[in-house]
């Protein structure tokens, strides 16, 4: 997977501007990153940081456990930011107004619809995507349990699908059937595949998250 | 989306300095700014993020009653125990509102300051009264999902569940703005047409709520929010009712009875909480209630259906909260 941008990083320019670091105070100024440096609430300077509205800013945030940076402007979303600068496809642009879940991504562990989110808005944070499920060639038990269960017809609510699941699963180990409904009801399946998907998520409850 | 300035500020003084230039918007979750953005309406110069701001994060009993900050999402609403178990109205409130991954990043402030759902109001091509122009296309148009009440000027409902479960539980809107705080009772929190057809809420320009104060349950008391919904997820009610109870004995006292999505705000029904005050709030005594809380409805060609559905809802949150009542 690609994880820069083209150009990101090479051009030094974009390190040596001060525009959006203004006030944010001397460690993020250093490398010239937006989101470089999580910087403690008590040492952010009281005048804001700001990116102006014209400008393409360096964003570092981690995406699937490694440090990525990407050239962004402020009014990106997360979703676009994914897919068409980082190579990120499996969150999926479909309504692109939080209403169908097929972009959902993790932010920081939690489920959230990437299209509502703005790309300046991760820096320094944890972006997980489907991509991050699979660890050393191994599926993730909840895609395990997809396939073994035949959670999926046309397959585009999955991607998003798995997030929902895996951050229920990851608060609770073993939710009830009432429980995985509502934790799913963001996510719309117009296959009507939801009674096998809440199966797999029952498979990997059964076998301890095996 | 256009892109805009994008400003991150420390602490809500800072936010509220940052928003006095004219063109700003406050950022909160952003599951109603977003689409507004992306549609259209709204275009923004600059945006001010409001995560993580001093103090609009707590959620605590304080002299006040329960204080919860405005940046507080519905997700941690719906999941608190003091919220559950002192504000239960509120605790349905957030429960129902949206869907799970819309309900992680949606805050407390941006619920009660979010645009209404309209279809002509959302539609970029629909010059709607609300939006400058002199006709409310829903009067004779689809109006299937448009207000019951006060409905003659611009037929939108007020989209906020959280409105009626506030209210139900005597809240006031703490704002902070460039003069200053201010304290707003949730009576006084809500904007006609009429009054003003550009905004739904009394906030002056740059003026951000930074948290709602609530009286918390007390004595024999239970409360309760009901709403009907056409579909499960990703759903504004049809109608929604907030009712709030203390038991006198058997008998029911300090009643609010507070209906939402009925009307372009919620509104107090106080001949309904009249009707139930003083009586065994049993079955035939929140079915009465409930028959004066739409008196006087005037519905549209494709909604009279409301009416029937909220004297049902509202029954059923005067029944749910006596239970409650009762249990405690």
């Amino acid at each position: 997977m690609q994880q820069d941008s083209s150009n990101a990083g090479k051009n030094p320019s974009v390190f040596s501007r001060r525009g959006f670091l203004k006030g944010a105070g001397a460690a993020v100024a250093a490398t010239g990153v937006l989101g470089a440096a999580a910087l403690p609430t008590d040492a952010r300077s009281s005048e804001p940081t700001t990116v102006k509205a014209d400008e393409v800013v360096p964003l570092r945030f981690t995406l699937n456990g490694k440090s990525v940076e990407v050239k962004v402007r402020t009014g990106y979303t997360l979703l676009e930011t994914l897919r068409d600068h980082l190579d990120t496809t499996g969150p999926k642009l479909a309504c692109d107004y939080g209403a169908c879940g097929a972009c959902t991504v993790l932010l920081d562990g939690t489920a959230v619809n990437a299209c509502l989110v703005l790309a300046v808005e991760c820096a320094g944070r944890k972006v997980e995507s489907v991509e991050g499920l699979e660890q050393g060639g191994k599926l993730h038990p909840i895609q395990e349990a997809f396939m073994a269960e035949d959670a999926m017809q046309c397959g585009f609510c999955t991607s998003g699908m798995l997030m929902s699941c895996k951050a229920l699963l990851d608060r609770n180990a073993h939710p009830s059937h009432n429980e995985t409904a509502d934790a799913l009801a963001g996510n719309i399946c117009r296959c009507g595949t939801y009674f096998n998907i809440y199966k797999a998520v029952d498979r990997v409850a059964k076998s301890g998250g095996k | 989306m256009k892109n805009f300035d994008w400003i991150t500020p420390a602490t809500p003084e800072a936010a509220v300095q940052a928003a006095a230039q004219a063109g700003r918007a406050f950022l909160g979750g952003g599951t109603d700014l977003l689409p507004l953005m992306k549609s259209g309406l709204r275009e923004p110069t600059g945006v001010v993020q409001l995560k993580g701001l001093t103090g609009m994060e707590r959620l605590e009993l304080t002299a006040d009653g329960i204080t919860i900050g405005a940046s507080i999402t519905l997700a941690a609403l719906c999941t608190d125990t003091l919220v559950q178990r002192s504000l239960p109205a509120v605790f349905d409130a957030a429960r129902h509102a949206a869907t799970p991954l819309v309900r992680n990043r949606a805050t407390v402030g941006g619920n009660l300051c979010q645009r209404p759902r309209c279809w002509y109001f959302r539609h970029p091509d629909y010059a709607c009264s609300k939006k400058g122009g002199d006709t409310c296309y829903a009067i004779e148009g689809e109006n299937k999902f448009h207000a019951i009440f006060d409905n003659t000027t611009c037929n939108i409902v007020h989209p906020s569940n959280l409105g009626p479960a506030f209210w139900a539980h005597d809240a006031v809107v703490v704002v902070l703005g460039p003069k200053g705080e201010r304290r707003i009772p949730v009576a006084e929190f809500w904007v006609r047409p009429e009054e003003d057809m550009r905004t739904e809420v009394a906030l002056e320009p740059g003026e951000l709520i930074t948290s709602v104060s609530c009286k918390p349950l007390s004595g024999r008391s239970g409360s309760a929010f009901e709403e009907v919904n056409e579909k499960q997820s990703y759903d504004w009610g049809l109608v929604a009712c907030a009712a709030r109870l203390t038991l006198d004995g058997d008998k029911a006292s300090d009643v609010r009875i507070v209906i939402g999505a009925v009307a372009p705000v919620p509104l107090r029904r106080e001949a309904a909480e009249a009707v139930l005050n003083g009586k065994v709030p049993n079955e035939a005594a929140a079915w009465a209630a409930a028959d004066a809380a739409i008196a006087g409805a005037t519905p549209l060609r494709d909604n009279a259906y409301k009416v029937t559905m909220l004297r049902a809802c509202v029954k059923n949150a005067i029944l749910t909260a006596a239970a409650r009542a009762r249990k405690s």
